[in-house]
């Protein structure tokens, strides 16, 4: 456990130490939080569009932030192949699993407070701009959003693993860009229907929203809460499984 | 006693042979420095004695233990410093070594009990606190070699340690390697033949993926008939590339 946290510690030390992480993880995240009130308050009430309401975009702006983390850790990952930082690391007692862990958790802890700080400035907004966020409904879905940080994490450690420190980064901004959209951060699917709900639907981010909306309302329907959160939950197990994979067999390779 | 001792060792890449056939036995203590051009096959045969290369075929042993079915063993007794320097940018000198002894599983007391050794030793106080991307060449060759040392290993890796260099930094690491030197193992790969000469006991010329010639200075340059290194270098580089020519790089 001691190369986990060992490793570990050094990751969280190369993110929060780069001024871009707090840029793109924090900072952007904050900025559209802002934006997208003050869009918010320009949308006539009599339209139903409830996606930018705080509580709504509070929860997609923490998805949306958690996919940055997917794109520094996608970064740090490709970044480490790339030079012979890891090459040294291979010489050194230090398992396949030990580099996994040891990416994952400093990640995990980083998108939890990205995710706290935008809770907060989301309480802050509305209890200036109405409705008052219930603060235990943002506790519950700080902890529902964590299966969904995993698995971002997870598929920004296999895109790091697979790809160049050039093509990494491309293939997660696909993935942020992609995640926001059928994520519903930016529009409502439910109210949309047709074609699009199904697509949302069939991929995981979709439910990421969901759940975590749910649980901001203290919703904890079979439909609204339980069954995003379990696809969610699922999703991160696979992508946790795949990723270590991933990184084994090329480690492997790496040393054949 | 042999520290190191390969037999046959070959690293075939496709149709290319790295290295072909190496056979060499480096006693415990000695500094070994393998001499060889671009492409001679010196980081080929360094990355297969520290675990980083499976070999097509042959073995390599490392304080007794073979490179391939028990690299968790030989993974505890070498320190490698690669070519390029290999350390955490965005970490201090301290937390750089820091974090090389907390990977090897010491404890907290122990850690900082080495980090302060070695920073001591290799007189790395003054940049201590500075940032890894903030120091120059040679002090970010210091420190990766430091990180090399820092779990006191029986063999130490130095692949390439002053490429680069300017003549003052590579002068000041030639004095911290030639402290070293007795306390440990130490393989060397270089082309600077001054370097080969000024630091070794035993030199192997590798060409072409074997080992054209090995011994002390002095039984290179009579080997080579000439008076200094580079000369003798050339001369049996000559005589063996045409032989090796063909099946190898």
């Amino acid at each position: 456990m001691n190369r986990v946290l060992a490793f570990a510690d050094r990751n969280r030390k190369e993110i929060l130490r780069d001024p871009l992480s707090y840029i793109f993880c924090l900072a952007f995240p904050l900025a559209m939080l802002v934006v997208m009130t003050l869009v918010n308050a320009s949308i006539p009430k009599e339209s139903g569009m409830t996606v930018f309401r705080i509580d709504n975009l509070a929860v997609g702006i923490a998805v949306f932030g958690q996919t940055f983390v997917m794109l520094f850790t996608g970064l740090t990952v490709s970044k480490d192949r790339s030079g012979s930082f890891l090459v040294r690391m291979y010489a050194t007692p230090m398992e396949s699993s030990d580099f996994t862990l040891g990416y994952l958790l400093p990640m995990l802890i980083i998108a939890l407070a990205q995710n706290l700080l935008i809770y907060l400035a989301s309480l802050v907004i509305s209890l200036i701009t109405g409705p008052a966020i219930n603060p235990l409904g943002l506790l519950v879905s700080l902890v529902t959003l964590i299966p969904s940080a995993v698995m971002f994490i997870c598929i920004g450690l296999l895109f790091g693993t697979l790809f160049s420190e050039k093509a990494a980064p491309g293939l997660c901004s696909i993935i942020i860009s992609l995640s926001s959209f059928v994520g519903c951060v930016w529009f409502d699917a439910d109210h949309t229907g047709g074609v699009m709900l199904t697509i949302c639907r069939v991929l995981p981010f979709y439910y990421c929203t969901r759940a975590g909306r749910s649980a901001i309302r203290l919703d904890f329907g079979m439909d609204t809460w339980v069954i995003p959160l379990l696809i969610v939950v699922l999703c991160a197990a696979a992508l946790t499984a795949v990723s270590s994979l991933v990184f084994r067999s090329k480690m492997k390779a790496d040393l054949s | 006693m042999n520290m190191i001792e390969t037999r046959n060792l070959t690293r075939k890449y496709g149709d290319i042979t790295a290295v072909n056939n190496l056979s060499l036995a480096i006693g415990e203590g000695e500094l070994f420095a393998l001499l060889g051009v671009n492409g001679a096959g010196k980081t080929t045969t360094i990355r297969m004695l520290s675990c980083l290369s499976k070999p097509s075929s042959g073995e390599a042993f490392v304080d007794g233990h073979s490179c391939s079915a028990e690299s968790k063993a030989v993974k505890q007794v070498i320190g490698l410093s690669p070519q390029d320097t290999a350390v955490a940018d965005h970490l201090t000198v301290r937390e750089n070594l820091e974090f090389m002894a907390a990977v090897y599983g010491y404890d907290k007391a122990e850690v900082k009990q080495r980090t302060d050794r070695i920073i001591e030793e290799f007189h790395l106080g003054e940049v201590v606190n500075q940032r890894a991307q903030t120091l120059s060449g040679g002090w970010k060759r210091k420190l990766s070699i430091a990180m090399a040392l820092i779990s006191d290993p029986k063999v130490l890796f130095l692949d390439e340690p002053t490429l680069g260099l300017d003549v003052l930094a590579r002068r000041e690491l030639w004095r911290e390697i030639e402290k070293l030197k007795g306390k440990m193992t130490i393989v060397l790969t270089t082309h600077y033949m001054e370097e080969a000469e000024h630091l070794s006991d035993r030199i192997a010329i590798m060409i072409a993926g074997r080992i054209a010639a090995v011994g002390t200075l002095e039984e290179i340059l009579t080997k080579g008939g000439a008076d200094n290194l580079e000369d003798a270098f050339v001369a049996i580089a000559e005589a063996n590339t045409d032989d090796y020519a063909g099946g190898n790089v």
